[in-house]
Parts: C-alpha cells; structure tokens; sequence
C-alpha cells in the first residue's frame, strides 16, 4: 500500500474515531493502559546493565507495545477524536517498514538500513546539536564544524536565534517562514564550499508550526530527512499532519519523531518501555515514517544520558530491531558541553549502546542538554562516528564493560552539568578548527577508551 | 499526621475519589472543621507526594489521580467554607499555559498539576496560547499569578510579549508571572521583566508560593 493511500487512511481515521477528551486520553488511555500493558506482559526490569540480551523479555515489550498503540491509538487534537488500529492492522502495517532507505545524494549518499545488536553495519551518524540556540554569526561556522567531518554523514542544524537582517524569529509568523528559507539557503551554502552538496539535511529544524516547513518543501531533497514532531504521549494536531502530508505528495522521507518524557504518563522504567515501543511503532505506521526518532528526555536533568533512559532506549532499540525491520533513531542529549570530558565519556557510553542495541540512526551529540546558547561543536560529532565504528564489531560482554566504564567517569556530573565553553571558544571560527584545549580532552579520552578496550 | 486523617491520606494517595469524597463526609459529620481536613491532612499528603515526585519515587499519572480526589474533596468543602466564613483553603488563583507557537505540553503540565495539589486554583490554557488570550483569561480570573512554559527558541519572543503586555495593563498590577522551560533561565527571566523563574515542577510551586504570598 504506498504512502498515498495511507495518508487518507490516517486522515480518514482523525475525522471518524472516537470522540475523547484529552484529560481521558492522557489519564484513561496512556496512562493506565501502559501500566496495564507492564503488569500483563511482566515488563519488571531490574539491574544495572545498559544492554539487554533476554530476548524473551523483549519480545514481551515489543509486543505490550503493540498492544498498548493497538488499545490507546493516538490522539488528534484537532478532531478531539482517537485515530485507532487494530492489533492486526498494526502487525501488517508493521511489515511495510522499509529496510533500507538512501540520504542524501551522489558521493554522500548514506544508504541506512534496519540494524540488529550485533551487526556489523553501520550506524548512520548525523551530526548535529539540534535546538541550541546558536548566534547569528556562528551558525554556518558552526554547521561548517560537522559537515567537514567526514564520519558525519547527515546534519541537523542548531537554531539560528536570528534572521539575517537580526531580527528574532518569531514562529507562526513571516519570519518563521524567512528562518526555514535561510536555514536550508545556509545549509546548503555550507556543504557546497566543503564539497559535500550532496550530504542530507535533517530538518527543517528550526521550523515549529507547519508554515516554514511547508513554505520550504521545494527547496528540500527527497534524499532529505524530513523532521516531524509528534505531540507527547501519542498526539496529534493538523500542524503535524500537514507536514506528514505534505512530505508524503512530495515521496519524500518522514523521519517523525517522539518525545517520551520519563517520570511522565508512561511513569517510570517499566512504563517507559512500553509507550516509547508504541511511540516509535506509531511513528512507522501511522506517521509513516522512513525512520522513526525517538528524543526522550528527563524531567529534572533533561538529558539521556542518565542510566534510566539509556537502560529504557537501549531495550526499545532491541526489541524492536529484534521483531521488525522498523529502521530507528536516537537523538543523545548529553549533560556536558564543549571542552568537558563529560560530554565525551557521555558520548561513548550513550552511543556504543545505541549502536549493540541495533539502532540505524544517532543524531547529535545534543549537548549541554541542547538549551545553551553555542554550546556545540563538530568534534563531538566526529567522536560519534568514531565510536559507532569501533562498537559494532565489540562483543555484547565487551560493550557492556566500556559502557559501565565511560558511564562511571560521568555519573557525578550530571546534576552539575558542565556546560563548558561555547563554540567560538571551542573552536578557531575562521579556521573551523577545535582549540588546543578541546582537541587535546578530545585525544586524551579517545586514548583512555583505547586502554578500555575499545578500538578506535 | 492524627490518626483519624490516616484513611484520607490513603484515598488521595490511591486515587479513590468516591472513598475520598465519603471519608471527607464522614470526618464533616464527626466534627471535623473544613479547614483542618486541608490544613491536617491533605495538604501535608501532597507534600510528601510532591516530595516524592520531585525525585521521581512517583510519577505523574499518581499526582494526576491524587488532584482528581483533592478537586473532588474541594467541591464538598468549599461551600461549606463559604458558607461558615472559614479561612480560604487557596494560595492563590494561577493561569498557566505553553506559549504562543510551542506545543510542548507534558512539563507545562506537570507544574499545572503540582500547583493544584499544593493548593492553587489553577486554569491550565494548554498549549499555543497566544498573549493576548492568556491575558484575557488573567484579567478573567482575577490571577494571582501566571504560569508560562516555552521549550522553542522562537517562541520566547511571545514569552516575552506576554510579560510586557501584562506588566502594561494596570488591571493586573498586582499578578506576579513565572516562566519556566528549555531555553528560559534565570538571567532570561530578570532580563525580560517576569517576577521568578522555575527549572522544574517542585521549584515551580516553591517560587510560585514565594511569589504571591
């Protein structure tokens, strides 16, 4: 069934579903069937471990996932109406994720592919800190600071904080549409002058509401990412849907994406599991997506990178990787910034356990929580790739051990969250090249993984 | 807590609205004045229910099921307490709502919900709500303070059109406002005129209570 067709299904869904208040969606729907789901598929995780090899276990997530989307549906908040599948819609619809999807173009093309915990292909890595709010004058330095790495294979930009006449971006507003024409314009600017016009932008980031996405869709590449955000737990709007729309007329890849908020509806661990399952299940069928993101986030230190989330993302990627061919994403959001270790041991534990977790796609290092003005920069991105090189071929044992290692040089760090230095500090902005400082943290940690065992 | 509050504490704690709502009754009848019921039992149980959330020993669906006993109590007791001229159980009357262009709603919503149980009177406008609604609906409830969530860049410029709106209307001359959320902090909130800046649910309450007392 292609993607069409689907759409008006979906659509066709919004306007005829069940009539629900929000409050009853969220409390009666989400909330209490993702507990019922926990008690009846025994979702009792218990340890220290960030990878998990009970495959019995995932399969009892994989399928109180399906369970809870086929129980809740989600939510249009437009309609006030549910858009429900049945368990059986859900398991077919399931079997048309793709397995393999092309970003990008000509000699920076990426060919992604639907991953299990110990392959041995490649995670995509897309470099980028998406939301930090980047000044005017270091937003293509700073974009340029990951796309001249050559392990980062896509990008997501920062957000620009202003137009380029200065004046502040306002969403649902002329300049929203203005911001998306010059995010795209720059972006395109940046990878020209480095030689990688064919590398896929991830966005348009900056775009809130549907108008900059909308009024830039021409100027974005079929081979592009085409970001969309649902509306946490399993929402909704026409804003949403007419991006999905619009990239589906174009045949375009979705790459729509949840925000599952820990110690929120789902509740705790066990919860989390199940409805980040739904989440990303939704986002393949119902969202349609190519590859399917999840962002999740922690209520007081938002981060990923505490043990919980990865614990909770690392049983969602195998669980789902292990049933399905449902190609997935993970956005790190990491509690250092630029010139700390933190952020580099937070970036080798987080991503060796998305990579033996089966992950197809890494997007970031989101750092210093990705709400500090500049705090980002390209090295951070280049050690993701390398890592992501290095993980694939480690055994489960091994990844295990250098994940509890990089994990326990950071754990106290994260209520503190070092924030280090920004960009234009971290980097030389006329060469675009790291600091004496940052490049020396960068090669010593890089050293001290290598004593870890791990290979880079 | 007294002993005979115990059975109380547990239906808000469970989430048992008819049990809550007939224990409530029950203490009325024996005595008990209006006022003690929040002051002795349910206030001290969403403190520590509040407590417990702030370092995620519960979660949101349990502040959730513990607001709908406490409303539910609330509609018992307040015309009683209007009627005996008891001392109002409210710490004050807040509007709270994401910002214009931003549809991030689950940390909005986690304050919204801890300012209830710890004694607010809270409107929660939801989401993408523009300045001029959120003013009409302060001025509308006589607010005591206004409650503004933005995790967008590009919305903070609403955030901060709100403030100047409101700090503008001398019919809300006395209504403090607190911004909270991603790209918000401190320096942003003195910089931009609000009255107090929150980084999470349980400092929300605490400034919140700072800021109207």
């Amino acid at each position: 069934m292609n993607h069409r067709i689907r759409l008006f299904d979906v659509i066709e869904r919004s306007l005829s579903g069940e009539v629900m208040s929000e409050r009853d969606f969220d409390m009666k729907k989400i909330a209490i069937e993702t507990q019922k789901m926990v008690k009846k598929y025994d979702i009792n995780f218990k340890g220290d471990n960030f990878l998990m090899h009970d495959q019995g276990f995932l399969n009892r997530v994989w399928d109180a996932g399906i369970e809870l989307l086929a129980t809740t549906g989600v939510y249009s908040k437009d309609t006030g109406r549910v858009i429900s599948y049945t368990e059986a819609e859900i398991r077919d619809l399931i079997k048309l994720a793709p397995k393999e999807a092309i970003y990008g173009a000509d000699g920076d093309a990426v060919l992604e592919v639907s991953r299990t915990p110990d392959d041995t292909r490649l995670v995509t890595n897309m470099g980028g800190s998406v939301s930090v709010p980047m000044p005017n004058e270091y937003f293509v330095p700073c974009m340029m600071s990951y796309i001249q790495e050559p392990l980062v294979e896509m990008h997501c930009p920062t957000t620009n904080m202003e137009i380029s006449n200065g004046m502040e971006i306002r969403t649902k507003s002329p300049l929203e549409i203005i911001a998306a024409w010059e995010e795209v314009k720059l972006f395109r600017y940046a990878s020209s002058i480095l030689g990688r016009e064919g590398m896929a932008h991830h966005g348009i980031g900056i775009s809130v509401s549907d108008i900059g996405q909308l009024a830039t869709s021409f100027m974005m590449k079929k081979t592009d990412s085409h970001c969309i955000g649902i509306i946490s737990e399993l929402k909704v709007d026409n804003t949403i849907l007419n991006k999905i729309a619009q990239t589906v007329m174009l045949d375009a890849q979705a790459n729509p994406y949840a925000n599952p908020i820990y110690g929120g509806l789902g509740g705790g661990v066990n919860g989390q599991l199940v409805l980040m399952t739904a989440e990303m299940i939704a986002c393949s069928i119902i969202f349609l997506g190519t590859t399917v993101g999840t962002t999740p986030t922690h209520p007081n230190l938002f981060i990923s990178t505490n043990k919980e989330l990865m614990q909770i993302t690392s049983i969602v990627f195998a669980a789902i990787s292990t049933n399905s061919n449902i190609m997935t994403r993970l956005t790190q959001t990491m509690a250092g910034g630029p010139v700390t270790k933190t952020l580099l041991y937070e970036v080798i534990a987080s991503t060796i356990a998305a990579t033996k977790s089966g992950v197809s796609r890494l997007q970031g290092p989101r750092s210093a929580t990705g709400a500090v003005t500049g705090a980002c920069s390209g090295l951070e991105a280049r050690l993701q790739g390398e890592v992501i090189r290095a993980a694939v071929g480690l055994t489960q044992e091994k990844a295990e051990e250098i994940i509890q290692k990089a994990y326990s040089m950071y754990v106290d760090d994260l209520k503190t969250q070092p924030y280090g230095k920004p960009f234009w500090e971290a980097y030389d902005v006329h060469s675009i090249k790291p600091s004496d400082e940052w490049q020396k943290m960068y090669e010593d940690v890089k050293n001290e993984a290598i004593s870890w065992g791990l290979p880079l | 807590m007294d002993d005979k509050f115990l059975a109380l504490a547990d239906t808000v704690k469970e989430g048992d609205i008819d049990k809550g709502v007939a224990e409530v009754e029950k203490l009325l009848a024996g005595g008990v004045k209006p006022v003690a019921l929040f002051t002795e039992c349910i206030e001290p149980t969403l403190n520590i229910l509040g407590q417990q959330f702030s370092v995620l020993e519960i979660f949101l669906p349990e502040l959730m099921i513990a607001a709908d006993v406490v409303n539910a109590i609330q509609e018992v007791v307040e015309p009683i307490l209007r009627e005996s001229g008891e001392a109002n159980i409210s710490k004050g009357t807040a509007v709270i709502a994401t910002v214009y262009g931003d549809l991030h709603d689950i940390g909005k919503n986690m304050v919204s919900l801890m300012m209830q149980v710890n004694g607010f009177k809270v409107y929660d406008m939801g989401v993408d709500v523009s300045p001029q609604a959120l003013l009409a609906k302060s001025e509308e409830v006589d607010a005591d303070l206004l409650c503004l969530s933005g995790l967008m860049m590009p919305s903070m410029p609403f955030m901060r059109e709100t403030i100047e709106l409101a700090k503008a209307n001398p019919k809300l001359a006395d209504m403090k406002i607190m911004v909270g959320g991603g790209p918000v902090t401190d320096q942003w909130a003195s910089d931009n005129n609000a009255d107090g800046y929150a980084d999470d649910a349980m400092g929300a309450v605490k400034k919140g209570i700072e800021l109207v007392a």
